[in-house]
């Protein structure tokens, strides 16, 4: 067993029981194992966003296990516990605020680590399967966004859940049962809510954990894809272990995704609507801010009729979902500098100035319903 | 290799610098902006106040958001926490100015980094932020306008709603103008980023002429401005990192207000508001009252009009008989 650092010196305490778990679970080999990776071409800002959606994902945890302390997934509690959460418990506001924008960050962040691994080419052989385990996490991370839409049991909350399942109810075949599973009833109602409360803090979370354990799993075995500049010689120059410097990286990428989610729960605190009821009077409805691109593209004539909306709410994201899991395997060429990828680029800035375009437009169409 | 060091174009210098600049210093800010929130020193306005996060990431703004808001008649938001938030931002873009701009100095253009090359760079940029950032904000916003109402105009015109039969529908409309006042705007907004960048990267490159050349191998320099960044006491870096870390949690949370916060009367949100609760047998027994009250509205009026109609009727018929009396009476003489 090793002793103290300094021969002949007496061991703390600490020392003492990180010696006794070090012979129980081998965590100095571990320790090693999980530092002393070597990180291709050194450190970069670009390379934060993985550990930072690990980080967003334990704060959602924790926030979201604080939050089931007051709120109850009943119809007819619901809004109310929701209300009391803002206006009774103490920090409860800031609390919802903190898991409401935090759950944007983190689709934010999904977007971000895509774009760059999508950009690095970092989706290339040998990263297929790292790259399909981080498209089924990028459908769990919306799906926790869709489910935990529903929770507060407002206005908002009840139309968009609403608008969202008849969207998923033009897919053919499984689509009726998805939507008659999800709603568990003609409208939603309590059957909606326990079923996606179910979803939300138990399903999602051990899908999520299982598969970002494999994910992290697959980028050790295949190791970091490094930059897609620089000679040889430049990359191994500037090569370095994860720790120090990417730790370093990572947590002030960390410390700056907090702060600037404390800083929307301060400026836009969460604020309820009216309570869920069928009626939805002069609301319109509209989901969350980052499905809004998909909302306002669904109001274009080319996708309504019975053909159009199958086009628009069923073929067009199952070719676009079918086209990223089949993407390493079209695109075999071993380029991965992104200035030499001109089909790549072009195609990365149409879907950025889609989303970006149809998000706003989203907005305007606002003041033609009102 | 030296000849590719000496074409760098001053967009490269610039952004190569300005960059990296921005994501350093920004972390930092960040926790004094969250802090200051916390406290309820800042109140910022909707738009104004993103777009002060936003360029809280940028070494250039220090003077020219307020020459911005001045000038310009905008509202940023109230309180002390703002002039503070400028102030706190100098001494950590002199900083990151000096981290970034010794790398680059000694890795791109393998020149020795001169003393107080953070100072430099940032009294520099920041002056030329100041002239050429108002001067963008004012064009953009002009452009802008114009591209919205011509765009307007445009698809207003008679010959693209024959093109569209009844006229264009409303999502295809939104989108179509956004287009092609979004292109313009985006155009002129990112030609003039370019122009104020490269004024950045003629700054340095300015500054790196008088630098003396490098002449360690780029190994050697590569291990020169890593070991610039690693602290002589890491030991003492760690502790004073944690300490800071484990101060400002504590800071945060004593400072957090307990219930939700109300906005600042200058920049209170326009209030949501939703339909009142449907309650469907409220709203029966409502409607039944009503057609109840209708209907009873309804015999009256009809009842009303057919006594109007008899008396009518009498005052015709008492009229005709006086006529015929009166015709008679004219018959016998």
């Amino acid at each position: 067993m090793e002793q103290s650092s300094i021969p002949g010196a007496q061991s703390t305490a600490t020392e003492k029981v990180i010696a006794f778990l070090d012979d129980r679970v081998g965590l100095k080999q571990m320790q090693a194992k999980m530092l002393n990776e070597p990180v291709p071409g050194g450190s970069r800002w670009a390379y934060v966003f993985g550990s930072v959606l690990l980080f967003l994902f334990l704060m959602q945890a924790l926030t979201g296990i604080l939050l089931m302390f007051y709120y109850v997934p009943t119809a007819d509690h619901a809004y109310a516990s929701t209300q009391y959460i803002i206006h009774e418990v103490d920090y409860g506001w800031f609390l919802l605020g903190y898991h409401f924008w935090g759950s944007s960050a983190m689709a934010v962040c999904v977007i971000a680590h895509m774009s760059q691994v999508f950009l690095w080419g970092a989706y290339k052989k040998p990263r297929e399967l790292l790259w399909i385990v981080g498209l089924a996490l990028f459908g769990i991370v919306i799906g926790f966004g869709f489910t935990g839409y529903l929770l507060p049991w407002d206005q908002r909350a009840y139309w968009a859940t609403t608008v969202g399942v008849e969207i998923l109810d033009k897919t053919p075949v499984l689509g009726d049962f998805m939507a008659r599973f999800l709603k568990g009833g003609p409208t939603p109602g309590q059957m909606t809510l326990s079923r996606f409360f179910v979803i939300h803090v138990m399903i999602l979370p051990a899908a999520l954990m299982g598969l970002a354990g494999l994910h992290l799993f697959l980028f050790r075995v295949a190791g970091p894809a490094g930059p897609f500049r620089g000679t040889s010689d430049e990359i191994k120059a500037k090569t370095d272990y994860f720790f120090p410097r990417q730790i370093w990286k990572d947590i002030v990428g960390m410390a700056a995704v907090f702060a600037t989610i404390c800083a929307l729960a301060f400026w836009e605190p969460v604020v309820l609507l009216e309570e869920a009821t069928p009626d939805p009077g002069d609301y319109h409805p509209e989901p969350e801010w980052y499905f809004l691109f998909y909302f306002q593209l669904l109001r274009l004539k080319i996708f309504s009729g019975e053909f159009g909306q199958l086009l628009g709410a069923v073929a067009l994201p199952v070719a676009f979902m079918v086209l990223l899991v089949a993407l390493p395997f079209i695109d075999k060429d071993p380029e991965r500098n992104i200035f030499k990828r001109p089909i790549a680029l072009v195609s990365w800035i149409v879907v950025m100035v889609t989303m970006l375009l149809f998000t706003v437009a989203a907005v305007i169409n606002r003041e033609f319903l009102d | 290799m030296a000849d590719e060091r000496e074409s760098l174009s001053p967009v490269k210098i610039g952004l190569g610098v300005l960059w990296p600049v921005c994501w350093t210093g920004l972390p930092i800010k960040l926790v004094f902006a969250v802090l200051i929130l916390a406290m309820g020193m800042a109140q910022f306005e909707g738009r104004l106040g993103i777009a002060f996060l936003m360029l809280l990431t940028s070494p250039v703004t220090v003077f020219a958001v307020p020459t911005i808001t001045m000038g310009l008649e905008s509202h940023l938001g109230e309180g002390v926490g703002i002039p503070l938030l400028f102030l706190i931002s100098i001494p950590i873009d002199i900083w990151a100015f000096g981290v970034v701009g010794r790398t680059f100095f000694l890795e791109n253009l393998r020149k020795e980094p001169p003393d107080g090359l953070g100072l430099t760079l940032w009294w520099k940029s920041a002056l030329a932020g100041a002239l050429f950032l108002p001067m963008l904000w004012f064009t953009v916003s002009t452009v802008t306008e114009t591209a919205i109402s011509t765009s307007r105009s445009l698809v207003e015109m008679e010959s693209l709603r024959h093109v569209f039969g009844t006229g264009l529908p409303v999502a295809e409309r939104i989108s179509i103008e956004l287009a092609l006042w979004g292109t313009v705007a985006s155009v002129v907004l990112i030609a003039l980023l370019l122009i104020g960048v490269s004024l950045i990267g003629w700054i340095i490159r300015g500054t790196a002429e008088a630098a003396q050349p490098a002449t360690e191998n780029y190994q050697r320099l590569i291990t020169r401005w890593d070991l610039m960044r690693v602290p002589a006491d890491q030991g003492l870096m760690l502790t004073a990192v944690t300490g800071a870390g484990v101060v400002l949690s504590l800071l945060f949370w004593a400072v957090l207000p307990v219930t939700t916060t109300h906005p600042h009367e200058c920049c209170k949100k326009p209030d949501v508001k939703a339909q009142p609760m449907f309650k469907p047998l409220d709203t029966l027994n409502k409607n039944e009252q009503q057609i109840a009250q209708m209907t009873a509205q309804l015999a009256m009026l009809e009842q009303q009009k057919a006594e109007a109609e008899s008396e009518k009727d009498k005052g015709k018929r008492k009229a005709q008989t006086g006529k015929d009396a009166a015709s008679s009476a004219v018959k016998k003489p």
